[in-house]
């Protein structure tokens, strides 16, 4: 079907508790098993809007606008529905992380979805595989590095197997390595996904789009490569050329 | 204050057991009735919250340093039942985790702390704010409430340990209550500077609308109260019981004739309550008791006036 | 991160690990509670316990040098509680009653601690039908008491790094200012963690 896994946003405005606009007329897309970026200075509401796409932020007076999720309107009633299909990844892995064990944190989606306790174990295993962290079960959570941490909290999302996923600056705890073997996973991921991330080289790599956020507000939107080596755009925008789009050779 | 094992004998353990039982029973079956689902989060940020704060140390005299217990900041904060369950749920993970505070003596220290230390130090808070309504009044009330309950806590705890029989209450009473009188105002002051610097940075956090302190506070508070009470009439009123027989029948238990080498400090006239001779440092510390109470509530004053003043200023 | 030796042993293998954690809970339980009921007089009982201490500890590979150092933790307390036993009569007798009770109570909570990491003892209070909340704050407790205790070491350490020289007063207003500051960014963290537990379904 043509809406599976595909994501809108549809003129999304809001404003915090104390009535500071923090999205104004936000629209964005991402079809079935697309992977786009959101790039942005910070405070330009990156995060903010992230948690719209899974409906963290209550639907009522201080948001106008829509969000289409697989072709349904988020609304308050389908709340959990939503979380199911879509897979956030925050910020700091310390908030994600809650549990006191790395095995019970990547049941916890699972369990809370009413996935049979005896699929539980085998989900948590296989997920656990999937970021390269076999073993780690009975591990706590302070116990590990930031990178540890981070994948762990990404094993905890593909074990709800969820539709789109949606991660918000997933390497900003990585080392070089840690970061190369997050992207390649993340590549190879099926699911329909939107990075938001400083790390322009990371969105270059896997996106095909982007959408440059500022003041709340879209930009400019288009291919990765076009808008991302539009330096006085980056400049303008408090962001700045790729590395690896700046040294073009002139002989080759 | 934590009491480690082997300091109380088992009828004490359980008599505190089941006091406190009671208290953080009806503590959660207030918070599963009327805790959002959106704070569950918080009770156990609090938690590592008192944790972490009581490991901030701060000067107090002679060289030794002192930390806040931070009972009644988190009642103040949250509520008192949020305040029993907060501060319980630290002393079972310093016990089973850190291997502070004992296990059998687990009941008393939710009883010293938990119970009198933040839920009776709410009831404190409450009763000062009752009669000073003004701004200036929340920090008189959070002084009052924080060396009050300290006291009182400090008095049990020495009533805890003379009933196991461990320590003659002639010598526990004075010596935990006139150290505790001092610690006491380090938990005064720092309990309400860090309330005015919460206040200051997020007003949001301290706002007293009328809806946060709803109906059923006053019974809880009455419930609070009885186990309070029941605690101080098994813990204490032995010893200060003014009936001779009774106190001559535990003195010989305890083996209170011993202790005459003790020669008065002070003569008062509370002598008449407690045997001659024996009852003399517990009257002075009565009356010290009573002196600093006045002291504590006139520096509290002070303080409230200074406190209100800066965060009008910084809001 | 100084506070990682707390629970640094509780992870080991060893025999004494692999016990069920409930086993482990209940023996330390009952073993603190005779300790406490068993008159002073029962020497043999005293010596045997300590003796079985000290075999767990080896067996578990605990280093002696650490437990002793946790043991040490105690001592001034006892001594204090020791000092007011002596005002009475036997005085001498409860001051050794204080000190081998409480040190053969606390050995065992120390031994129970290191043993048993804390995600198994929250197992065994579930198993108990220990209510739900009270388990659930004393998990989200031990998963963030790490964080929190950094985060306020970092703040102290800054505090200090920017002042000379402080008076008193001047002490007790920073250590309101970070325990101030500390309440507020658990609050905030608080909100978070709540989103992120929404997020994955919690209801």
């Amino acid at each position: 079907m043509a809406l599976m896994n595909t994501l809108e946003v549809r003129d999304l405005s809001y404003s915090y508790p104390d009535g500071k606009p923090a999205l104004r007329g936000v629209s964005m897309h991402a079809a079935g098993g697309e992977c786009v970026g959101i790039v942005g200075p910070n405070g330009a509401g990156k995060s903010t809007l992230l948690l719209h796409l899974n409906g963290i932020l209550p639907e009522d007076d201080s948001r106008q606008g829509e969000v289409v999720i697989c072709g349904e309107r988020i609304t308050n009633s389908n709340l959990h529905e939503v979380h199911r299909m879509v897979g956030l990844l925050f910020q700091d892995p310390d908030d994600q992380l809650f549990c006191p064990t790395v095995s019970e944190d990547v049941a916890f989606g699972p369990a809370q979805f009413g996935f049979p306790a005896a699929e539980i174990d085998r989900i948590v295993r296989e997920s656990l595989r999937q970021v390269g962290l076999e073993g780690f079960e009975r591990r706590s959570p302070h116990h590990l590095s930031g990178g540890e941490k981070q994948r762990v909290c990404l094993a905890g999302i593909l074990a709800c197997n969820p539709s789109i996923l949606v991660l918000d600056e997933p390497t900003s705890d990585l080392d070089p390595r840690g970061r190369r073997e997050l992207a390649r996973l993340i590549r190879g991921l099926p699911a329909t996904r939107v990075i938001a991330s400083h790390d322009l080289e990371l969105v270059l790599d896997l996106c095909s789009r982007v959408y440059l956020l500022d003041g709340g507000e879209v930009v400019a939107s288009g291919a990765a490569a076009e808008i991302l080596s539009d330096e006085e755009l980056m400049v303008a925008h408090g962001l700045e050329k790729p590395h690896s789009l700046q040294h073009r050779h002139p002989h080759t | 204050m934590h009491i480690p094992d082997g300091f109380l004998d088992l009828k004490t353990a359980v008599a505190t057991g089941v006091l406190s039982a009671a208290a953080v029973g009806i503590s959660l079956r207030r918070l599963n009735g009327s805790l959002p689902r959106k704070k569950v989060p918080l009770m156990g940020l609090a938690g590592a919250f008192v944790f972490a704060a009581q490991m901030v140390n701060f000067p107090v005299a002679g060289g030794t340093s002192g930390h806040l217990m931070g009972g009644v900041l988190v009642a103040v904060l949250l509520g008192p039942a949020a305040g029993v369950v907060v501060i319980t749920s630290v002393l079972i993970v310093q016990c089973l985790l850190f291997a502070d505070g004992g296990i059998v003596a687990l009941g008393a220290n939710v009883f010293n702390m938990g119970v009198i230390g933040s839920a009776g130090g709410y009831a404190i808070y409450r009763g000062v704010r009752l009669v000073f309504r003004n701004e200036r009044g929340r920090y008189l009330a959070v002084v009052l409430a924080a060396w009050g309950s300290t006291v009182l806590a400090a008095v049990c705890c020495a009533g805890e340990l003379a009933w196991s029989g461990t320590v003659p209450w002639t010598s526990a009473f004075p010596a935990m209550t006139n150290v505790h009188m001092l610690i006491a105002i380090g938990e005064a002051v720092i309990s309400s500077l860090a309330y005015s610097a919460i206040a200051a940075a997020r007003p949001d956090l301290v706002a007293e609308n009328p809806r946060s302190a709803p109906v059923h506070e006053g019974r809880d508070l009455l419930l609070y109260g009885a186990l309070i009470t029941a605690g101080v009439v098994l813990f204490i009123s032995p010893f200060a019981s003014r009936w001779p027989d009774g106190l001559e029948a535990v003195a010989a238990k305890l083996g209170f004739e011993s202790t005459a080498i003790a020669r008065p400090l002070v003569t008062s006239p509370l002598d008449g309550y407690t045997i001659p001779g024996l009852g003399s440092p517990v009257a002075a510390t009565v009356i010290a008791g009573l002196a600093g109470t006045c002291i504590v509530f006139a520096g509290g004053f002070l303080l409230a006036r200074l406190l209100a003043g800066r965060s009008r200023h910084e809001a | 991160m100084r506070h990682e030796y707390i629970d640094r042993y509780a992870r080991l293998d060893s025999p004494v690990h692999r016990l069920p954690p409930g086993l482990k809970l209940a023996i330390a339980l009952a073993l603190v509670i005779s300790t406490v009921m068993v008159p002073i007089s029962a020497i043999p009982y005293f010596a045997a316990c300590a003796l079985l201490l000290l075999i767990v500890i080896f067996l578990a590979h605990l280093p002696f040098r650490f437990v002793a150092l946790r043991l040490l933790t105690l001592e001034p307390l006892a001594g204090g509680v020791g000092i007011l036993a002596l005002m009475q009569h036997d005085g001498l007798l409860m001051l050794i009653r204080i000190l081998v009770k409480s040190n053969l109570c606390l050995l065992t909570m120390i031994v129970l601690s290191n043993t048993t990491p804390f995600d198994g003892i929250l197992g065994v209070l579930r198993s108990l039908r220990v209510p739900q909340l009270l388990v659930t704050v004393l998990a989200l407790m031990y998963r963030y008491v790490f964080l929190l205790i950094d985060q306020s070491e970092r703040m102290t350490r800054a505090r200090k790094s920017r002042t000379f020289a402080p008076r008193r007063g001047g002490r007790w207003k920073t250590a309101a200012g970070i325990v101030g500051q500390l309440f507020i960014r658990s609050t905030e963290r608080a909100e978070r963690i709540y989103a992120a537990m929404s997020a994955r379904g919690w209801r």
